[in-house]
């Protein structure tokens, strides 16, 4: 399967929302800016130019209005400009007659040309016809090869019947440094300026997102446990996903809750037939008892199996719940002495008082209830019980007892399912292996280990909700 | 010996009734709780088999409406509901044991032997100060009519206070009676069993008399019930 390349809006999608936001701005941003330099660059050398061609303009008028004929020679008036004197000045003026076939040829001219004259090109010289009275402007070259912007207009003289081609030129070289310098002045500037808008507008936006920002925090809080509900006050945008947010976490509560009655009222339907055929197959020996019992013994292992991992299964994934752990001790405890009454067991537990379960309050009674009871079978009298915090997200309880306790080989065995190491003792069998699962389920785990008091000692590890 | 048998199930109820009547006892049926409410309220019985989920009035309805109308017959749970919370909220009802479906017969006639061997043991005379009360022969305690819910070491600690009520009650004597010799004693013990006594009785009727120890009494006002 061949994946179409992403273009870059589609990748921006999936990306950070201050970054889109930001490019967003910045693109549109420094497009404007760049039209904007270009526009100012253009217009700065239109003014440039347009003022330039005045001068020559000037010039121009300056040698007309002056220039006389006396003898059918030409006599052009003194120019102020002294740099009309110098050989190659850069300031150059000239008279020149024109031919049909649009060529010129110098009548009069400024000194600075020395032994040279200007050229004028066909075009302009025509396009000079055209207009009479009216300059044309165009570029060119000085005897020493600097560039030159000139203007040139035909005009008659008084005492002369042919017009004359009149024509100033100066070195062009000012006007392009001057729009060279504007260039760099204008680009530092707008480069500050862009860089100054995309400052602005990544700060506009994290303070705009801050309450986003914010929620997710609050999310976060949550799910770990530390919040039943989001609490924060956020602007009309995000209210209503706060509120959605708040009736989904309630939603997830109901629906464990709802789950865990069905599978509550599906155990308690199949259980009593199961009870009424197993004592009914061994009232009546035979081989079809037999079977009855074996088969009813594995539809309850069965039944039992497969609600539990239901029910494992819908849990941890429960949010915002915590668990007050000495209570549950505490009712356990009593429930358990209940339990072993006739063989006088003795339950001592210790918890900090504030030291909470981040998780379900059925699943820690589940967990405990199942460490106590095997203690319980196991103990001569006495059950140590002690929860503790281990850091911030985990806790921890221990359950020792006084019984005979396990050999180190066979500890693994109690933790799998259905393993049942003795067939005396009563019990279901399956409780280590319970509590070694339910604890995976929210990433705990459970260690068995030997007891001060000389039995099991079980601990298990769980997540601790703050405090 | 006389047995209640509270359950819904008719099979059940039949392979149970001729069990028990078997194992020599006198068994009368219920098929829903509000009867076998009855029955247990009326009848004097040696021990009651209640099963949880009943029609008309559920097992631990029941069993806390006896417990509440003072009927202290000893009562096994019968429950197809195996986890520990439905377990601990039969036991918080005032059951004495519970037997989860399915179970062999014998298990159900070994407990209910055990049960009412162990009430008809020593009878020693019920004990109170104040609204506080407390019987022995069923290991019970109850507050101004409330039944308490204590474990083996607080029902322990309480009872010694309250049979040497009036008198300054030592840490030292408090934990020697508290414990085997061997058990762990450490200085705090006391006041965690103390605080944790405090707060289901009430604040104000353990009083700490300042380096000598606890004494027990009744609230100012309060009369011997």
């Amino acid at each position: 399967m061949s994946r179409r390349p992403r273009l870059w809006f589609q990748r921006l999608r999936r990306s950070s929302l201050v970054l889109r936001l930001v490019m967003l701005a910045g693109v549109w941003s420094i497009g404007m800016l760049v039209l904007a330099g270009f526009g100012l660059n253009h217009l700065f050398r239109e003014a440039a130019v347009q003022r330039f061609e005045a001068g020559l303009e000037e010039s121009i008028l300056g040698l007309q209005a002056e220039t006389t004929v006396d003898g059918g020679q030409l006599y052009a008036p003194p120019m102020t400009d002294v740099r009309a004197y110098r050989p190659f000045s850069g300031f150059y003026w000239q008279i020149a007659g024109v031919t049909a076939e649009d060529t010129t040829s110098p009548l009069v001219r400024s000194r600075s040309l020395w032994d040279s004259t200007l050229a004028a090109p066909a075009a302009v010289v025509a396009q000079a016809r055209a207009t009479p009275g009216k300059s044309v402007f165009f570029d060119t070259v000085d005897p020493r090869g600097k560039p030159l912007h000139a203007a040139a207009q035909l005009a008659t003289v008084p005492g002369r019947t042919a017009p004359v081609l009149f024509m100033a030129a100066e070195n062009r070289e000012s006007i392009d440094q001057a729009a060279e310098r504007f260039v760099y002045i204008i680009v530092g500037a707008l480069v500050v300026l862009g860089g100054g808008l995309i400052l602005a507008v990544y700060l506009q936006v994290r303070v705009g997102l801050a309450p986003l920002f914010g929620l997710r925090r609050e999310v976060a809080l949550v799910r770990r446990g530390k919040a039943e509900r989001l609490v924060g006050v956020y602007p009309a945008e995000l209210s209503p996903l706060a509120g959605e947010l708040n009736a989904l976490v309630a939603h997830n509560q109901d629906v464990v809750e709802r789950q865990r009655t069905h599978v509550g009222n599906l155990a308690h339907a199949l259980k009593t037939p199961l009870a009424v055929m197993l004592t009914e197959a061994r009232q009546t020996p035979g081989d079809l008892s037999d079977v009855v019992e074996r088969q009813a013994a594995a539809m309850q292992s069965h039944v039992e199996h497969h609600l539990r991992r239901a029910r494992a299964a819908a849990r941890a994934q429960t949010i915002g719940e915590r668990t007050d752990v000495s209570q549950v001790l505490d009712e356990l405890s009593i429930t358990m002495e209940r339990i072993f009454q006739s063989k006088g067991v003795t339950i001592d537990w210790r918890a900090p008082d504030d030291l909470c379960f981040r998780g379900e309050r059925q699943d820690l009674q589940e967990v405990v209830g199942n460490i106590l009871e095997n203690a319980g079978i196991w103990c001569k009298r006495r059950i140590k019980v002690t929860a503790e915090p281990l850091d911030v997200d985990w806790l921890s309880i221990t359950v020792e007892d006084d019984g005979p306790g396990l050999p180190a080989e066979r500890r693994g065995e109690v933790l799998k399912r259905g393993a049942r190491l003795d067939e005396s003792a009563p019990g279901s069998g399956l409780g280590l292996a319970i509590v070694d699962e339910l604890s995976r389920a929210y990433g705990g785990e459970v260690a068995l280990d030997d007891a001060v008091m000389g039995g099991l000692k079980v601990v298990v590890k769980l997540p601790r909700a703050e405090t | 010996m006389r047995i209640l048998l509270v359950e819904d199930d008719p099979d059940l109820s039949r392979q149970l009734k001729l069990a028990l009547s078997d194992a020599g006892y006198a068994v009368d049926h219920a098929p829903d709780g509000e009867e076998g409410h009855f029955l247990g309220e009326t009848e004097p019985y040696d021990a009651v088999v209640l099963d949880l989920g009943l029609p008309k009035m559920d097992g631990v309805s029941v069993l806390e409406r006896w417990r509440r109308e003072n009927v202290a017959t000893p009562v096994l749970i019968l429950t197809a509901r195996d986890n520990w919370s439905q377990k601990v909220a039969g036991f918080d009802a005032g059951a004495d044991d519970y037997l989860t479906k399915p179970f062999h017969t014998e298990e159900l006639l070994a407990r209910l032997r055990a049960l009412v061997r162990r009430s008809a043991g020593h009878a020693s005379p019920n004990l109170s100060c104040g609204g506080l009360r407390l019987d022995p022969r069923a290991a019970r305690a109850s507050v101004n009519g409330e039944p308490l819910r204590l474990t083996s070491l607080e029902y322990r600690l309480l009872h010694y206070m309250m049979l040497h009520q009036g008198r300054v009650i030592s840490r030292t004597e408090l934990v020697e009676h508290l414990y085997d010799q061997d058990f762990d004693r450490d200085s705090n013990t006391i006041e965690v069993f103390i605080g944790r006594v405090r707060k289901k009785i009430g604040p104000d009727r353990i009083e700490t008399v300042r380096g000598l120890g606890y004494r027990i009494m009744a609230l100012e006002g309060e009369t011997e019930a």
